[in-house]
């Protein structure tokens, strides 16, 4: 009976005007978004290709010098992070963090990376994503397509019709739930998955990630479907739910979300950045300019850089080591104490973000993606671990004032990114998703309950 | 007119009546309220901290103690950007701008450390901010009270007796405007005056940067872009066919100017001004650096010219180095100028592309305009930045010009102390006039006044052929 019901509501679906219009302009607002993050993605991919054959950042210009503290650091290695695998789909945090760090074998700036660059308007903005029509449009579509489940049908006195049919109301709704849930998730699933697939290396975890963002779209539409489901089993009139609706929409959607952020930045500010700047410069202070004074007695004693010779060299690369040091160390406190105090603060805001859907939605989205925050703190910690190979080779040479020969050169350590295992994304995500299944079943139930007693 | 007073006052006590309007109006108010006072907790908090850390930078630049001007040209200087009174009420583009630049010799960089880097991905779904709840939340109210100010009559079959009565269709429209605009009153003044008051309270006044006229011009922004609101939702409603019709076509509108037009805008910017990646602006600066001459044969190069009796015949031959040091100090600097500029000028490119979406979205001119009053938008940050690099170049005359003239032999032996550190001045930087910001987005503020006056017309057009059933 329930297939018969659902085949029914189908079909009469296919000749309105309206859902029509409403699945066609879902469809090619979805359709521009992913194709323009599979733009964004391929470009980034060849940019990182680009410069995976030239290892540092002028190499292969005209004054290849093999010198060891040339080598070593001032081009340096460069480190870089191809695009993750489902970056089509969500840019997520990928127009903050930058994709590449510059690693140089000395202690102090020893992982240099420049901010992302991009237009601040852009990052204002908010890109125009798979993961942003999933957020904010798909649940307004589905409050625009349910907001008369059974309303005007009762209100016209047809429902009545149809009950006095061998069908109960329960099966009556679900028919025209499971029409209502497909129309819009079986595009929304297609064209994201689809296009990320068409122009994205689909190797590695790409195909786990796709369930999972499968799955994520799945309960967090459930959600909304619930919450349709239990206004309308309000038995109100279609234009009062439709008020109601979108009341709710605006509240979860954008009213909620902005609200826990400006909730987020007067109760948990994050430590300024400033402050540990002046910090950073009065500690390093003396170290600084001890060091200067000791680099610039050296040039004293040694006026022109022609007759320094090897030893003089070494002398100079030993003391630049020793002041990087002595800085590096104090600067390494300060560092940490900040660092400690980001993360504390970033774990108790994250807390308040259970408040809405969206809020645990985006996070659950950008991490199956792989442009979340993590997955760029886990390029920077690889990078930290490599950095400590790449010293261990080249130090010693530094400071021995030695020009590499080529093999020397092309036998330093290499460094490939390594994302981390699938298991650990999934670990993270379970959760949330199994929260967002579970409220999505409750406000389902609670609406067929609240069907029982509707009034005809 | 009497007729239309009578029509504003019944409308508006319709309105006042209905308890989901009130309950709306009161969030309202209360998320006015919260966006001001978290806004100007949040704007007073960050300035502090970008005084305290420019005077105590001041300290530190002059109790360095005795070193080269060369090495104290390493040493460098940080440069904090001055927080803008007003971006409590529209903070703009600050979170996603550096708040410091590190000035040093040999090398320019961006401002770093934006505070979206550090903040929790979640803040990338916006935060609420006086501006935003004027912009996007007060639009949606107006929905609500316009959508059905014809619509609903013609639903009820009430506004061909209402015509039959005597009164003209211009004092009805300007009687349903009214009468939608006194309700919103009940929003805007109390949330006007405690932010207001919480406004002046917070922040004293700054005599350096008097904020009088862009508060003002914030202020009439506002309102201008809820006139318009009113002006769209009346038009709509004489013209659907059902109130229905009137709700979906303009919320579909909000949501457009809202949330779609932002970010399709900027894609579309972006698209046909490609802006590089961070790797790739970073490769382009060293693969010219790459190209130049190695320091030996810089010095060189200069000996050469000094043994040609290029220099006055008084310049003793150790300066030679310095003089290399100048000039490599110089190309360094005009390359990255010369980049920098290419890359603001991208930008300022993509930032009109974007502006340009505001002939077709009210809400976006009216956000780059808030933006630009509060002087938080992307022109005010290029100006600081040019500040910011005048300064470094002042800096680096003062202290590599004290190496030039100081006629040592040896370059490098050569010490100076706090009077040398004391004839570089403390940074400091005016905010440019609210008439510079403004016309600095003349184009928003022209297509926003367009829509005011099509709104009108289109109103008073659409009122006077409208269908009576």
């Amino acid at each position: 009976m329930l297939r018969l019901l659902t085949v029914h509501e189908w079909r009469l679906w296919r000749t309105n005007p309206i859902v029509r219009l409403v699945i066609a302009s879902f469809a090619i607002t979805l359709l521009a978004a992913a194709g323009l993050g599979a733009t964004r993605a391929q470009r980034e991919r060849a940019t990182i290709a680009k410069f995976e054959h030239r290892g540092g950042i002028g190499q292969g210009g005209p004054q290849l010098s093999l010198r060891a503290d040339v080598a070593a650091n001032e081009r340096g290695y460069l480190a870089l992070l191809p695009p993750a695998p489902l970056s089509a789909l969500a840019i997520g945090q990928g127009d903050v963090y930058p994709n590449y760090i510059k690693v140089t074998a000395r202690s102090l700036d020893a992982l240099v990376s420049g901010d992302q660059i991009e237009h601040p308007l852009a990052v204002a903005s908010g890109q125009f994503d798979a993961a942003f029509v999933v957020l904010f449009l798909y649940p307004l579509l589905i409050f625009a397509i349910s907001f008369d489940l059974t309303a005007t049908e009762r209100d016209r006195g047809t429902l009545r019709m149809v009950l006095a049919q061998p069908v109960t109301l329960g099966e009556v709704v679900a028919g025209k739930m499971i029409v209502r849930i497909m129309k819009l998730l079986v595009p929304l699933l297609l064209i994201t998955i689809g296009t990320a697939a068409l122009f994205s290396p689909t190797g590695g975890s790409f195909w786990p990630r796709a369930a999972l963002w499968a799955a994520a779209v799945v309960v967090y539409g459930a959600i909304w479907h619930g919450i349709a489901l239990v206004v309308n089993a309000r038995g109100f009139t279609a234009p009062a739910n439709a008020l109601i609706l979108a009341g709710i929409w605006l509240l979860f959607a954008v009213v909620g979300p902005s609200a826990v952020n400006l909730l987020i930045a007067t109760s948990y500010p994050m430590p300024s950045r400033v402050e540990a700047a002046v910090q950073a410069r009065a500690a390093t202070q003396e170290a600084t300019v001890q060091g200067s004074r000791q680099l610039g007695q050296f040039l004293q004693d040694h006026p022109t850089s022609g007759n320094v010779g090897r030893d003089g060299m070494r002398q100079f690369a030993l003391l630049q080591a020793e002041r990087d040091k002595r800085v590096a160390d104090r600067l390494a406190t300060v560092e940490a104490t900040f660092n400690a105090r980001l993360e504390q603060q970033r774990r108790l805001a994250s807390w308040l973000s259970v408040l809405s859907p969206t809020m645990i939605a985006q996070g659950v989205l950008l991490e199956v993606a792989g442009t979340g925050t993590e997955r760029f703190d886990h390029f920077r910690d690889e990078t930290a671990a490599f950095q400590q190979r790449w010293r261990a080779y080249f130090e010693p040479r530094v400071l021995d004032a030695a020009t590499l020969t080529r093999e020397e050169y092309e036998a330093a350590p290499g460094f490939a990114y390594v994302d981390e295992p699938f298991s650990l994304t999934l670990r993270r995500v379970a959760a949330p998703i199994m929260v967002m299944a579970v409220i999505g079943a409750v406000l389902i139930v609670i609406g067929f309950r609240g069907y029982r007693g509707y009034s005809l | 007119m009497r007729a239309a007073l009578t029509i504003a006052v019944k409308d508006a006590t319709e309105i006042w009546r209905d308890g989901r309007f009130r309950f709306a109006a009161g969030l309202l108010v209360i998320l006015l309220i919260a966006a001001i006072a978290g806004g100007v907790h949040n704007q007073s908090e960050i300035a502090r901290q970008h005084a305290d850390a420019q005077r105590a930078e001041r300290d530190v630049w002059l109790d360095k103690g005795d070193m080269n001007p060369h090495a104290a040209a390493h040493y460098g200087a940080f440069v904090f950007k001055p927080v803008q009174p007003l971006s409590a009420i529209d903070p703009g583009l600050d979170p996603f701008v550096g708040v410091f630049v590190f000035l040093e010799a040999h090398k320019q960089q961006l401002a770093r450390h934006r505070p979206i880097e550090d903040a929790t991905p979640t803040r990338r779904l916006g935060q609420l901010t006086p501006a935003s709840a004027a912009l996007v939340l007060l639009p949606l109210l107006v929905v609500a009270l316009t959508f059905s100010s014809f619509a609903g009559e013609r639903d009820q079959g009430t506004l061909r007796p209402l015509l039959a009565m005597g009164i003209s269709r211009g004092s009805l429209l300007a009687g349903k405007a009214v009468g939608a605009m006194l309700p919103l009153a009940a929003v805007i003044v109390p949330a006007t005056i405690v932010g207001a008051a919480i406004l002046f309270w917070n922040a004293p006044a700054d005599p350096n940067a008097p904020i009088g006229a862009r508060a003002a011009g914030l202020g009439l922004l506002y309102l201008v872009h809820t006139l318009i609101w009113i002006g769209l939702g009346l038009a709509i409603s004489a013209r659907s066919r059902t109130q229905g019709a009137a709700l979906v076509v303009l919320l579909a509108i909000w949501f457009a100017n809202a949330f779609i037009l932002p970010s399709l805008a900027m894609a579309a910017a972006k698209w046909i001004d490609p802006s590089p990646s961070a790797i790739e602006f970073a490769a382009s600066i060293q693969d010219e650096k790459d190209s130049w001459p190695s320091w030996d044969a810089r010095v060189e190069g200069v000996m050469q010219r000094f043994l040609d009796g290029e220099f006055e015949s008084t310049m003793a031959p150790a300066n030679v180095e310095v003089v290399a040091l100048l000039e490599s100090e110089a190309d360094e600097t005009a390359l990255y100028d010369r980049r920098f500029a290419e890359l603001f000028e991208r930008y300022q490119r993509q930032a009109r592309s974007f502006e340009k979406v505001g002939a077709i979205a009210p809400t976006l001119a009216a956000r780059t305009l808030s933006m630009a009053l509060a002087g938080t938008d992307e022109s005010h940050d290029r100006e600081f930045a040019a500040a910011a690099t005048r300064y470094r170049t002042a800096m680096l005359t003062t202290l590599n010009g004290e190496l030039a003239s100081s006629g040592r032999f040896n370059t490098f032996d050569y010490t100076r102390g706090r009077d040398l550190w004391e004839k570089v001045p403390p940074f400091d930087y005016d905010v440019p006039s609210a008439r510079w910001a403004v016309s600095q987005v003349a184009w928003s503020a022209g297509a926003l006044a367009a829509w005011l006056a099509a709104i009108a017309l289109a109103a008073a057009w659409s009122v006077s052929s409208m269908r009576l059933e």
